[in-house]
């Protein structure tokens, strides 16, 4: 009993956390959706569902929420095609190999400000060094307002957070590539396979798991992004890179409509939750053994 | 022995936690002790702002101040202004810091004195050291909440040599205001360097809008249901900027550039004009020091329909904190920085004009923006707009306009978004 007592005090640094920073907020958040708080003010009236109401039907909620799937569609695509591409052509473990892992890993530590930063000078039409580089290549064709046209907005910034976060999901892939025992390519080769049936029968079927945690992963980074959108165009130009968490924080800190604000929090928590679930049932279903 | 073992890991991360944690809520005042007092008698007070660049003159004007006044001890305190933006309220609410802070115009000081933060400053002395007209918008109700200490000009910034070049003066009228654009366009010049993707449109559409609109507080009347974005001045304010879009009178895709690049723009002497204002002037200067600059306003009616030159806004208001411990203390800072000589060194060393009076700007840059005080100015229509999502849904008609939508639907989708707001 008393070993057990002990043993749970080992918990409590973590619970105090979890508590402090998690539990408690959310529920704080959840009590003030009920209420028209401005966040300054020491009163605040009690506002039932209203919040939840204004927010469901909200313009630019619903154009959020449209630009979040958006987003999140186009990275998730985009960055397990990519980053499986990566991990097949790098899963050797020779000198430039490894080299070049890294480098592509790279982008993942840097500050995703920073990113955001130096991505939206680089995108900028008149100095940037994309349309410059185009021009000068004799590509001008192919230049673009990329991040000041509304219709191709989303899918700048969506092409680099695929940038920052390919070389992550690259080692994941590549973690399952090398899991895959190597008879199983023997005796597929000795079989007479093709490249492709040996990548669809063998290879794609046992690094199902890898590409599972890589989309769960992904879906949920790139539903919550913010800081991409937020330095890079701050949900413009005109709502077209807003999306949900920009809406939140604009709703709180440009509008001092908090009670607005945390019922916008929990619609996008049960929202995330909903998909962290459907991840996560993939997850069981999709498991491989051999 | 062994279970007193087991037992100090737990121990050790019970204590480091409480020590993180006990760390975080004080870190608001660590160096005062009980009630700001200091030590023997002195009085520590807080100033919290988010002009993180102006900290050495600040630093300056506070050993000046604790000399003059040697049991008050001021603690400086600045956070980035997007940062002061969504975290001020929580710091100042409980009166442990922020003896004296700063305020946004706008939604800003309308949440704080909502919330009943700010001190009433009316009858203050020192307030007789202000222009009047300047700081009327830190009063709410009659009372004087907060005093606006900057004074910025929200016109377009001209290269003054550019302009003698091509025989052009700063036009009256909108068709003058074309003409000129156009010369400037058939020279090779860009004529408006414009950042469309961030500060341009909040900054253009006060001049553009200024002798557009019906009467000053349009904005008031659009927020309050009394006036719609549908109505005539601003469906014409929008086909004006859609038309200087459309004549290539903004440098190519304006949309996608941000504000240091359409700076550069200017500075690179590429463009003629600067969608910015007064504030940007010493920065343009300090990079490129061979650059003359005035300031122009576009008007965007005849001239004899012209109610405004340009545009003033009154930011940086500097208020005493209503928890504050120590107002009468706060209060004494407040009265020193309003003392001509010191503003005035404040405004020199920071190249921002002032609302004090009696003020002498040592630069040209400054000057220019004096100037600008015998002229007819309204302040920052956009800043009328109390509501962050109004304000926004605004701008970013403008927006919709330069990404080829009609000034008629940007103004019904941005109005629609208003009408969720009316009455809330």
């Amino acid at each position: 009993m008393k070993n057990r007592i002990q043993l749970s005090l080992f918990l409590l640094p973590g619970l105090l956390l979890y508590v402090g920073l998690f539990v408690f907020p959310t529920l704080t958040g959840l009590f003030y959706s009920f209420t028209d708080w401005d966040g300054v003010s020491p009163s605040y009236a009690f506002v039932g569902l209203d919040n939840y109401k204004d927010s469901l039907s909200s313009i630019v909620f619903r154009k959020a929420f449209g630009n979040n799937v958006e987003f999140m569609l186009t990275v998730v695509i985009a960055q397990t095609f990519i980053s499986l591409v990566l991990a097949l052509l790098l899963v050797r473990n020779t000198k430039t190999k490894v080299v070049l892992r890294a480098l592509y890993f790279l982008p993942a530590i840097l500050s995703s400000v920073s990113v955001g930063l130096i991505w939206a000078f680089m995108y900028d039409p008149s100095i940037g060094l994309i349309n410059y580089g185009l021009n000068e290549a004799g590509m001008s064709s192919i230049a673009r307002n990329w991040i000041g046209d509304p219709k191709i907005a989303i899918f700048s910034i969506a092409a680099v957070q695929v940038w920052a976060h390919a070389g992550q999901m690259m080692i994941v892939f590549i973690a399952g590539l090398q899991g895959i025992p190597a008879e199983l390519y023997e005796a597929a080769r000795m079989d007479g396979g093709s490249k492709w049936q040996v990548f669809r029968t063998v290879t794609w079927p046992l690094l199902a798991p890898s590409a599972t945690i890589v989309v769960a992963y992904t879906t949920i980074q790139s539903f919550k992004a913010f800081d991409l959108i937020f330095t890079m165009t701050d949900g413009g130009p005109n709502y077209a890179t807003e999306i949900l968490t920009t809406y939140i924080y604009h709703t709180a800190f440009g509008s001092y409509s908090f009670g607005l604000a945390s019922a916008g929090s929990m619609i996008f928590l049960v929202l995330l939750a909903l998909l962290t679930l459907l991840q996560f049932k993939a997850l069981r279903a999709d498991r491989v053994s051999y | 022995m062994k279970k007193n073992k087991k037992m100090i890991l737990p121990l050790v991360s019970m204590l480091v936690m409480s020590i993180l944690l006990s760390a975080c809520g004080g870190g608001n005042n660590a160096s005062s002790g009980e009630n700001g007092s200091s030590g023997l008698g002195k009085v520590t007070i807080s100033f919290m702002h988010w002009r993180g660049e102006d900290s050495e003159a600040f630093n300056k004007t506070i050993d000046a101040f604790e000399k003059e006044n040697p049991n008050i001890h001021v603690e400086m305190q600045t956070l980035p202004s997007d940062q002061y933006q969504s975290t001020v309220q929580s710091k100042i609410s409980d009166g442990s810091t922020g003896d004296v802070f700063a305020s946004f115009p706008g939604a800003q000081f309308q949440a704080f004195s909502k919330a009943g933060l700010f001190t009433d400053l009316t009858g203050s002395s020192f307030l007789s050291a202000y222009n009047p007209k300047l700081i009327e918008a830190g009063q709410k109700d009659g009372k004087q909440y907060a005093i606006p200490y900057q004074l910025v000009y929200n016109d377009p910034i001209y290269n003054v040599k550019l302009f003698e070049k091509y025989g052009l003066t700063p036009p009256k009228d909108w068709e003058g205001f074309l003409a000129l654009c156009q010369k400037l366009k058939d020279n090779g010049i860009i004529p408006i360097a414009f950042a469309g993707a961030d500060i341009g449109p909040g900054q253009f559409m006060n001049t553009m809008v200024m002798n557009n609109a019906p009467s000053d507080d349009i904005f008031t009347k659009v927020e309050a249901g009394e006036a719609k974005l549908t109505d005539e001045f601003w469906v014409k304010t929008l086909t004006q900027i859609k038309e200087l879009n459309d004549k290539g009178y903004f440098q190519q895709d304006a949309l996608g550039t941000k504000d240091p690049a359409a700076g550069a723009l200017f500075i690179q002497e590429k463009a003629a004009m600067l969608a910015s204002g007064s504030y940007q002037l010493a920065q343009n200067k300090q990079q490129n020091p061979n650059l003359e600059q005035k300031l122009l306003a576009p008007i965007t009616v005849s001239a004899d329909q012209a109610k405004y030159e340009g545009v003033h806004t009154t930011t940086f208001m500097l208020a005493v904190n209503s928890k504050s411990k120590h107002p009468e203390e706060a209060k004494k800072f407040l009265e020193f920085l309003s003392k001509p000589d010191v503003a005035g060194a404040y405004a020199n060393q920071t190249g921002q004009n002032v609302t004090v009076n009696d003020v002498k700007y040592d630069t040209p840059e400054l000057q220019v923006a004096g100037e600008w005080a015998n002229k007819k100015t309204v302040f920052q229509p956009r800043f009328t707009i109390l509501n962050g999502d109004n304000q926004k849904a605004v701008t970013n008609s403008i927006q919709a306009v330069l990404s080829g939508t009609s000034p008629e639907e940007a103004a019904q989708q941005a109005q629609a978004i208003i009408d969720q707001h009316i009455g809330k």
